[in-house]
């Protein structure tokens, strides 16, 4: 917009909502986070049976008083595997990330600043591994490695740094455009001081929105893997690998289907907020309207 | 444009190559060794000189670049050697199973370019409430895991309703509910794409000139937005359709669709090397057409480009 900003009285009142209802999103996003994170550290402190517990008598029980959620096939309290899962499944889409980033960090850093044929070996490179689709490639790795939930966490991001490190890439290349990047440059800073002082500091924000939306779809993928029974094994609580438990059994005990997979839900809901609501601050543009 | 062609296909020959080494290498180092597993699972106890009358028949006894060169040589020709799990040669195997995935990716492509399409344009054009309802749609329905909302539709329409059946033989009737599944969530993405071309298109200046001149939005939508948005949207679709045939294994496991996905499960449970060598070779090349195919229709559509790839 070319318009000298308004003064927030006379600016048009539609404009309100939308930015009102892009925070509550952001907003609740991040309550939900700080939720999943308490669950995560203080979960053990919950009055709760441990989530390995077999009670055979009660198996595939209702919802009741002793098991505010029923239990699963073997008498497993479902809230305690539930509740358990917390730290394995946001821990394992966080070992995920990390392990994404540290390749693709380096990887596009070094292709922006370097330019020339190493940018453009290192992207034919990470072209190679895009050829294959993200769980295609994961399949492969599992199925080198043998199926267990570490196998899956390398997996996926064996797959997955290519695409981050092109956008690590490119987050650069435009930073380096800057006016004031080149100031600093022409100024005789040296090259880590442009970088560290004036490159990374534009580069972070877009990539907080990046990883959060990444964690998302990093929490889905994983989640299924372990639903296909690749992933995480018994008697690991894991939401993916609770729901696929519960299959044989969902005609007898629905509830064992319905906990686990909207914890997913709930999750990945976060991150997604937490991403799409950080975009919308950062995103200033204002769309002509017809 | 056949210079163009030429030069993307000549150009992704190193690609090919490297993709030929990854699907070769990551499944030739694997641990575990496939001639024991084999004997074991006919019940046989193993001698020393059984197991290397296999190797060698096989070919496991030679270095490992000689067996890569001649396994390379034999994919060229279409020859993936036989599938340890059940005897018959590979390419049967991913013949009997491709057509299935195909037909499934291929309607949730489909459903999912509407649902994107759709969802897109109405949280653009319609008014700030409705939009901010869509959006919020939009984002709980990437969030739901497929697996899930696929048994929570079994459970809805099979098991309560009964509408639907849960049996694998192929018919088209029996992919209504995964190609559904497959489609929701990749059509919910798209759509966020497409609100996010249209909305940044309507932030230029040639968006304003439109609306300047009065010209009615659907006008501006189909004449000035969706030619400068169609290119980027026709890669996204490419790229869609890799994760649709990734996204059938969950979906197929599930609905018992006997597609790809099945086969790749039971290979990996099975170690099954050569099925998996073939599937991964074929998902790249199946990812490789696909993205040829969206590299000509941004060229097609962006009237720049079409103009010097024309004249080079």
């Amino acid at each position: 917009m070319t318009d000298a900003p308004l003064p927030l009285a006379l600016r048009p009142a539609r404009r309100l909502p939308r930015r009102i209802a892009g925070r509550g999103g952001l907003a609740l996003g991040l309550v939900l986070l700080g939720g999943f994170a308490l669950l995560a550290f203080g979960g053990s402190l919950l009055p709760l049976p441990p989530p390995e517990r077999i009670d055979l008598l009660a198996r595939l029980a209702a919802p009741s008083g002793a098991h505010p959620l029923g239990t699963d096939h073997l008498g497993r309290d479902v809230l305690a595997r539930l509740v358990g899962a917390v730290p394995v499944s946001l821990g394992a889409a966080l070992a995920t990330i990390a392990a994404i980033l540290s390749i693709a960090l380096p990887w596009g850093l070094t292709a922006a600043l370097a330019g020339g044929r190493v940018d453009a070996l290192l992207m034919r490179l990470a072209d190679i591994v895009m050829a294959f689709p993200t769980l295609v490639l994961a399949l492969a790795v599992i199925g080198f490695m043998g199926a267990s939930l570490e196998a899956s966490i390398i997996g996926v991001a064996a797959a997955w740094w290519p695409s981050n490190a092109r956008m690590v890439r490119a987050l650069v290349l435009s930073a380096r455009q800057r006016d004031f990047v080149r100031a600093a440059r022409l100024a005789g800073a040296s090259r880590a001081r442009v970088l560290l002082r004036h490159v990374l500091p534009q580069i972070l924000p877009p990539l907080a929105v990046i990883v959060s939306l990444e964690m998302a779809s990093v929490l889905l993928v994983l989640s299924s893997l372990s639903f296909l029974g690749i992933g995480a094994q018994p008697p690991t609580p894991e939401w993916g690998a609770m729901l696929n438990e519960a299959r044989p059994h969902f005609a007898r005990a629905p509830h064992m289907l319905l906990v686990p997979g909207l914890a997913v839900t709930l999750a990945v809901l976060a991150f997604n907020l937490a991403g799409e609501g950080l975009r919308d601050l950062l995103d200033q543009r204002e769309p002509y309207r017809w | 444009m056949t210079r163009f062609l030429f030069w993307r296909v000549l150009t992704a020959v190193p690609t090919l190559f490297g993709m030929s080494l990854i699907a070769f290498f990551i499944v030739s180092l694997a641990p575990g060794d496939p001639v024991l597993q084999e004997l074991r699972a006919m019940g046989s106890v193993p001698s020393p000189a059984d197991v290397a009358a296999l190797r060698a028949e096989y070919g496991l006894d030679k270095p490992v670049i000689l067996r890569y060169a001649a396994w390379l040589g034999r994919a060229v020709r279409g020859e993936f050697g036989t599938s340890i799990a059940s005897g018959r040669s590979v390419l049967a195997e991913i013949s009997i199973h491709l057509p299935a995935t195909l037909m499934l990716a291929a309607s949730a492509l489909a459903g999912a370019i509407t649902i994107s399409l759709a969802l897109g344009v109405a949280a653009v054009s319609a008014d700030r409430g409705v939009a901010a309802v869509l959006r919020t749609l939009t984002v709980v329905v990437v969030s739901v895991p497929s697996f899930w909302l696929a048994l929570l539709l079994i459970y809805v329409f099979v098991m309560q309703l009964g509408w639907a059946r849960l049996v694998g033989d192929g018919t088209p009737g029996d992919l209504v509910l995964p190609a559904i599944t497959l489609s929701l969530a990749s059509g919910a993405a798209l759509g966020r794409m497409v609100r996010e071309r249209i909305r940044a298109e309507m932030c230029e200046d040639h968006a304003r000139l439109a609306i300047a001149k009065g010209l009615s939005p659907a006008r501006i939508l189909l004449h000035h937005i969706a030619p400068r948005i169609i290119g980027p949207l026709a890669t996204a679709w490419a790229n869609t359709l890799g994760g649709l045939l990734g996204g059938a294994v969950i979906v197929e496991s599930i609905f018992g669709w006997p597609g790809l996905g099945q086969l790749i499960l039971q290979a990996i449970a099975q170690r099954d090397f050569p099925v998996i060598q073939a599937y991964l070779v074929f998902m790249g090349l199946g990812y490789f057409a696909t993205s040829l195919l969206a590299d000509v229709t941004v060229i097609l559509t962006d009237p720049q480009l079409r103009r010097e790839v024309g004249h080079d």
